[in-house]
């Protein structure tokens, strides 16, 4: 169950320009955390800024308890939490419905399409895409798809604007997984988008895609996977205040399964979402 | 030390409730809070019928504040009264429900629903929502309007009725006195003030419903002021509530006027919000020799 916790800051580092990885020393945070869940944080002491920052969870060691999340600075908050180097941060979490892979997916209350229990469903090929800092929730998936019969099918598809904004290639690659990259100037990989790198890899026999990055590549990738009646799931960004389902600040709309459209909350019914069930 | 406090008929073991509509069903923030030692739980605002709500963005963040703009999305007064208030009433806490609707019909139907479910300890009339285009404030910046959709309500419910006041009119204590008269037996106070951001980068109104409801530390002072000024003008116990995140904060409230005090935006920042506002009160009332929390009830008009 999520918690409110303070937890010790254990290092600051910067991959890449305005990108920061915070460790974590949360030994219960990372026993019970999934991939695709995120952490509701509070950048101030104060009231200014007043509302928690959603970030999600980036990579996890349960041997040593260490979290780490991988954010963007793009405003006062995510700032605020780059200046950080030790002491003690306010966190709420694990929060929200991660992404379905192996045995978990038998835990949910809402049926997601069956993806990776790698023994009755169609072997194809497990897709990650993800675009700019949507690579970061996409690394803890890759840990633990690394440790199943699966891993040697996933295929890894990273995309960002240039070169020096390419995030977790190596970390990916170090996994043992196989990275493409795309750019949009061309300046490493594949000159283009990564959605156009899923397109191509869609030709051959796909069994699962998961996805996650700015709103117009995700619109793109289910617009892809419908094409391509291949199932997904995507990880969606909304505005939240409380993070626990009980402000109805976060929602996005959704189509149910008889048809039917409805708000649910991206902070516990998502953020992550079966692909065909996104109302764009 | 007694801090039992009476809301128009609604016996609080204490005086600390959450605010409509930050604190979803009370399920939500059961991992962090107990509960059980709530005074009272106040839920979202019901409607007659299921509500989808208002597009996103449907909130902002602003200096010590933010806007919102739900737009009253709830599951429907059957849904709450069948499914919902069962479970909740099994905490033995008062739960008061907070209805809106478009026409006066509307609430007195949503009182009449809820009228004897049991745990349902009194209703909370929204007469004060920003982000609806039909009812809500509409009846709160009318005086007539406001009482006949009070006495419609007394009418279809045997419940204690709390009428929920809007800080953006010119006369709060008119408004007051109005509702008074039309048998309200409480009132709370205040709901969010009409605030607005611009997108700069867009060029483009931030929220999709282009305004929205401020709350938050920012409007503290005109929640209090409010409190203040409709203690002078009725008799009626009054539930405040505006940018409390503290024990100090809440007693700023109970010092004005306040019978008892209602925790929002602040459940967001710390959910353990109410609890440690509780305790506060307590230990302010033991290092302060007082013994009876009602004797702090409007003690800075003294
Ligand atoms: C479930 C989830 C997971 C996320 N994971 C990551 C992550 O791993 N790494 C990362 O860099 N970013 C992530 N984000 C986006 C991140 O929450 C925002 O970049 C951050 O809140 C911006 O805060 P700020 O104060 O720096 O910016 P400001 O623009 O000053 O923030 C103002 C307000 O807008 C909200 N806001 C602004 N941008 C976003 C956004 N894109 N999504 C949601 N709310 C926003 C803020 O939370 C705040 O309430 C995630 C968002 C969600 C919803
Ligand atoms: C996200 C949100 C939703 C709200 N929904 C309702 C509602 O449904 N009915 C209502 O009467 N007030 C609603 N309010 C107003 C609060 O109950 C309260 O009056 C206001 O937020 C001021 O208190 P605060 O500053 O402590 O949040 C809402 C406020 C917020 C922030
Ligand atoms: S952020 Fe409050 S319901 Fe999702």
């Amino acid at each position: 169950m999520s918690q409110l916790v303070q937890v010790e800051i254990a290092g600051n580092s910067s991959p890449a320009p305005n990108i920061y990885v915070l460790e974590l020393f949360a030994p219960t945070l990372a026993e019970i955390a999934q991939p695709g869940q995120f952490l509701h944080i509070r950048c101030a002491q104060g009231i200014d800024p007043l509302l928690r920052r959603p970030i999600s969870i980036h990579a996890v060691n349960r041997e040593t308890g260490l979290v780490r999340i991988m954010f963007q600075v793009v405003g006062r908050g995510t700032e605020m939490l780059a200046r950080r180097q030790d002491g003690l941060l306010d966190v709420l979490g694990p929060l929200g419905r991660g992404f379905t892979w192996g045995q978990d997916r038998q835990s949910r209350t809402n049926p997601i399409p069956a993806p990776v229990d790698g023994s009755t469903t169609n072997q194809g090929n497990i897709i990650l895409v993800g675009g700019g800092i949507g690579a970061a929730p996409l690394f803890f998936l890759l840990q633990e798809l690394a440790a199943t019969q699966a891993a040697p099918r996933v295929k890894v598809l990273l995309g960002a604007r240039s070169a020096d904004q390419l995030l977790t290639v190596e970390l990916a690659a170090a996994l043992g997984f196989k990275v493409q990259i795309a750019t949009d100037d061309g300046s490493a990989g594949f000159h283009g988008l990564v959605t156009d790198l899923l397109a191509e890899e869609l030709r051959q026999k796909t069994e699962y895609v998961y996805a996650c990055g700015p709103t117009p590549m995700l619109k793109a990738v289910c617009t892809l996977l419908s094409q391509a009646k291949v199932p997904g799931e995507v990880s969606l960004e909304e505005r939240m205040a409380c993070g626990v389902g009980a402000c109805l600040s976060c929602v996005c709309r959704v189509r149910e399964p008889g048809g039917e459209e409805n708000h649910q909350r991206a902070c516990v019914d998502g953020p992550v979402f079966s692909a065909a069930e996104v109302v764009w | 030390m007694n801090t039992t406090v009476n809301l128009g008929g609604i016996i609080m073991k204490n005086p600390v409730t959450t605010a409509s509509g930050t604190f979803g069903f009370g399920f939500e923030y059961q991992p962090y809070v107990n509960l059980q030692r709530l005074g009272a739980i106040t839920v979202k605002g019901t409607t007659p019928a299921p509500r989808a709500g208002n597009s996103t963005p449907r909130i902002a963040e602003t200096p010590a504040g933010m806007l919102n703009a739900i737009g009253l999305q709830n599951p429907g007064v059957d849904r709450v009264a069948q499914e919902i208030m069962p479970r909740l009433a099994e905490l033995g806490v008062p739960v008061i429900v907070n209805i809106a609707g478009d026409t006066v019909e509307d609430y007195a139907l949503v009182a009449r629903k809820l009228d004897g479910v049991v745990g349902v300890a009194g209703l909370e009339i929204n007469i004060s929502c920003p982000n609806v285009k039909k009812g809500g404030i509409q009846f709160g910046s009318d005086p007539r309007s406001a009482a006949e959709v009070t006495r419609a309500v007394k009418a279809a419910a045997g419940l204690p009725v709390i009428v929920k006041l809007s800080p953006n009119v010119a006369d709060m204590a008119a408004m007051a006195e109005a509702v008074a008269e039309a048998g309200a037996d409480a009132l709370s106070m205040i709901n969010t003030l009409v605030g607005m951001v611009i997108d700069v980068d867009r060029r483009k109104p931030l929220l999709a419903n282009l305004t929205g409801g401020l709350s938050g530390p920012a409007i503290r002072p005109v929640a209090v002021r409010a409190v203040w000024q409709v203690y002078k003008a009725v008799k009626l116990p009054i539930l405040g509530m505006g940018g409390i995140m503290n024990a100090r904060d809440a007693l700023e409230f109970i010092l004005a006027g306040a019978t008892a005090v209602a925790v929002g935006t602040a459940n967001f920042v710390n959910p353990r919000t109410t609890i440690e506002i509780i305790e506060g009160i307590e230990n302010y009332m033991r290092q302060n020799g007082f013994d009876n929390i009602n004797q702090l009830v409007g003690l800075a008009h003294k």
